[in-house]
Parts: C-alpha cells; sequence; structure tokens
C-alpha cells in the first residue's frame, strides 16, 4: 500500500474523557490505515469508542495525543476553520437521527451543504437534482422530512452527504432507526456511490454489516481488536 | 447567505410572525413618541417612553437571537459538521433578526402610507377630518435604524452563543 494510496491514516491515537469523576479511555494506541476508495464498517458495542473514532477521523474532536492524516494532512492540529473547510470539500456525513431540518424541503436539505459556497444558485440546484437522482429520490425533491418515511430521509441526508462530491463519506450508525428493508436499500446506496464513485466510506455500527464492507474493524474498549 | 436566513426566517413561521408583530407594534409606539416629543405636545414624557421601548427593543433583540441560537443548536451543529465556518452560521442568524425587523419597518411605513392616503382621500371629498395619529416619516426611519443598531449587541451574543455550538452534537442521539 503506497502513502499515495491513504486516505485516512491514523497512528497512537489516544482519547481519554472525563465521566462522573471517572477517567474513561476511549480510544487506546489505535493504529488504522484507510485506503482511497475502500468502503470499511467499524463494529463494536455500545461504549466500544467506535463513535469516538469516527468523531477523531473527521476532526469533529481532538485526540489527546498521536496524529490523524487525512489526505495527506494532519488534521489533529488544524485549526476550527481549516476543519471547517476540509469537511466542506472532502467529507459527507450521514447521521443516525438523519438531521435533517424540518423546515428545508428534501431539495432545500441537499443544497444547504453548498450555500456557504460561491456557486451560483441554479448549480447548486442543478447539483441537487443529480444527487437526489443518484439516490432515487427526485419524485420526494419539494417534500418536507415530517412527509417522508426513515428510508427517504436517510436517503435524502446521503444526497446531502454527496453533493460536493466528497473524497469520504462517514456514516454514524446509518441504520439505527430503519427497519430491515430501508437497511438493505441504504447500505447497497452507499455500496453504489462507494463503487461508482470511488468514494471512501466509513460506517459505524453495532449491528453486522460486514457483508457491504472491504474490511471490518471490530473495537472493543477503545482498541482495535480485529480487522478482517 | 442573506436570502437563505430570509428562507429559513419565513419557514420558522410562529417565532417570524411573533417578532415581527412585536417589532411592528414597537417601532410605531416609538415613532409615535418620537414624534410627540418633537411636536412637545406630551413634554418630558414621551421622551421617558421612547427610551423605554429602546430597552424593551434591546431585550427583544436579545431574546430573538437567544431562542435562534438555542432552540436550533442541532440544525446549527448539523450545519458546523457539513463544513459551516462560525461566520457562515453568524450570517444565517443576524440575517434571520435583521429581516424581521426590517418586515415590522415595512409593515409601519405600509400602514401610515395607507392611513395617510385614507385620510386624504376623504378630506378630498369635502369632509375634514383630522387624523388621530399621523406619524412623519422621519421618526419611524429615525427608529428602525435605532433598533438595527441595538441588533449589534443581539449578533454579538448571537456569535457568542454559536462559537459554543460544538458539532459533535449533531452525532449525538436525539434520546441523549
Amino acid at each position: 500500500m503506497s502513502e499515495k494510496d491513504i486516505m485516512i491514516d491514523a497512528v497512537d491515537v489516544n482519547k481519554e474523557y472525563r465521566r462522573a469523576g471517572a477517567i474513561i479511555r476511549a480510544l487506546a494506541d489505535v493504529n488504522l490505515k484507510i485506503r482511497s476508495g475502500e468502503f470499511v464498517i467499524i463494529q463494536g458495542p455500545t461504549g466500544c469508542g467506535k463513535s469516538t473514532l469516527l468523531n477523531v477521523l473527521s476532526g469533529l474532536d481532538l485526540p489527546d495525543s498521536g496524529r490523524i492524516i487525512f489526505d495527506g494532512e494532519n488534521i489533529a492540529r488544524a485549526t476550527e476553520d481549516r476543519l471547517s473547510k476540509l469537511r466542506r470539500h472532502k467529507i459527507g456525513f450521514v447521521f443516525q437521527d438523519f438531521n435533517l431540518v424540518n423546515t428545508l424541503t428534501g431539495i432545500e436539505n441537499v443544497e444547504s451543504v453548498l450555500w456557504p459556497t460561491v456557486l451560483r444558485q441554479k448549480e447548486i440546484e442543478n447539483r441537487a437534482i443529480a444527487a437526489l437522482r443518484d439516490v432515487d429520490l427526485l419524485d420526494r425533491k419539494d417534500h418536507f422530512p415530517v412527509q417522508m418515511s426513515g428510508g427517504e430521509k436517510q436517503r435524502c441526508a446521503i444526497a446531502r452527504a454527496i453533493i460536493h462530491r466528497p473524497r469520504v463519506i462517514l456514516a454514524d450508525e446509518p441504520t439505527g432507526n430503519l427497519d430491515p428493508q430501508s437497511e438493505k436499500e441504504v447500505m447497497g446506496l452507499l455500496k453504489k456511490i462507494n463503487k461508482e464513485m470511488e468514494t471512501t466510506i466509513l460506517v459505524v455500527t453495532h449491528r453486522n454489516l460486514s457483508s457491504y464492507g472491504d474490511k471490518t474493524i471490530r473495537m472493543d474498549r477503545g482498541k482495535i481488536v480485529k480487522i478482517t | 447567505m442573506w436570502r437563505k436566513a430570509i428562507l429559513l426566517s419565513l419557514r420558522e413561521k410562529r417565532v417570524f410572525v411573533v417578532f415581527t408583530l412585536i417589532y411592528t407594534t414597537l417601532i410605531f409606539l416609538t415613532s409615535f413618541f418620537i414624534h410627540l416629543g418633537i411636536d412637545g405636545t406630551f413634554g418630558e414624557l414621551a421622551w421617558n417612553f421612547v427610551l423605554i421601548f429602546f430597552g424593551t427593543s434591546l431585550f427583544l433583540s436579545l431574546l430573538y437571537a437567544w431562542i435562534l441560537v438555542s432552540r436550533k443548536r442541532r440544525v446549527w451543529a448539523t450545519f458546523k459538521c457539513i463544513g459551516y465556518t462560525n461566520k457562515n452560521i453568524l450570517v444565517l442568524v443576524s440575517g434571520m433578526i435583521l429581516f424581521t425587523t426590517l418586515v415590522g419597518f415595512f409593515i409601519v411605513i405600509e400602514a401610515l402610507f395607507h392611513y395617510a392616503a385614507i385620510v386624504a382621500y376623504i378630506n378630498q371629498t369635502g369632509a375634514n377630518i383630522t387624523p388621530l395619529i399621523l406619524v412623519d416619516l422621519v421618526p419611524v426611519v429615525f427608529t428602525s435604524l435605532i433598533f438595527i443598531g441595538v441588533q449589534i449587541i443581539a449578533f454579538i451574543l448571537a456569535y457568542r452563543k454559536v462559537l459554543k455550538v460544538r458539532p459533535i452534537i449533531a452525532l449525538k442521539k436525539v434520546s441523549e
């Protein structure tokens, strides 16, 4: 694996929390390399540190020690503005609770990623339509989130995550609130995006979704216990 | 981004309508008492009322900023996750507050224009109606400018609160 192929490189990453007077070691000497275009499932029981790992890899949280090299840049010491730019251009987020803005329609939610950019509204709209078409949700573009099913909301959230063609999509329990049928659809969609757009995808889950990934990382008590 | 602030403002129907109505009433009352103060018909008392209304507008702006940032913390956190900077969010929040005040200003202007037009129209037919309340344009514009100026303090509060919104909140489950 050449250095050029590596999208995310976590080196000796440690993270501790203080909760009710006790110190919780959320990440303990985590070392991890994720290649460009890889579909990675991070699996483990609740409280094993998988969400903390996702937060640290995306720059939402800072490690206590160690380095996170994201597309060649150490983000463990980056400024907040730099991290914002990195997220705007290179990362797409998919949340368990969808996190769509209820007062915006489907297409407006997707467009919202590009509002702070210099792109013209027409261009933003065209990209949003393309993203909604990619997730097969164009017919719902003018619907508000409350008018959508769970699966549709998550597909809308995925459209929002891909509108700016990010290098990496980070999904935190993307199927946590979905029924088995919608879970299949959403995971199938992420797989399709991974193949067709060559986007690196990291899915954090407590469910067994290994069959969708190229690599499964199992975590327990803040440590990587197995990579398959 | 300002246009998106207007969109977000209009979609927050209930909050928008309530605050627009309060601003409209306040702008009208403040302008009216400035008008009376300049006229001298109400003496010192008119200016005391003006000060009270300016104080109320400051409180109202702070309350509006606090509501917009605190009630929508998860939305701003999500926006931070998808790449918004603190400044981007401040533009949205400030735009929402500013737009509400401007709508209040235009409603007052519209209402006064129509009122003046109706009185002039009726008087043209030979009747001699003395308008009960007719505020000059200058106090209304002056009041609105002061109200907008006062909002700078609300923007500072909003910015301080926006800084405290951590993007990581967006990843917390709704039940947490």
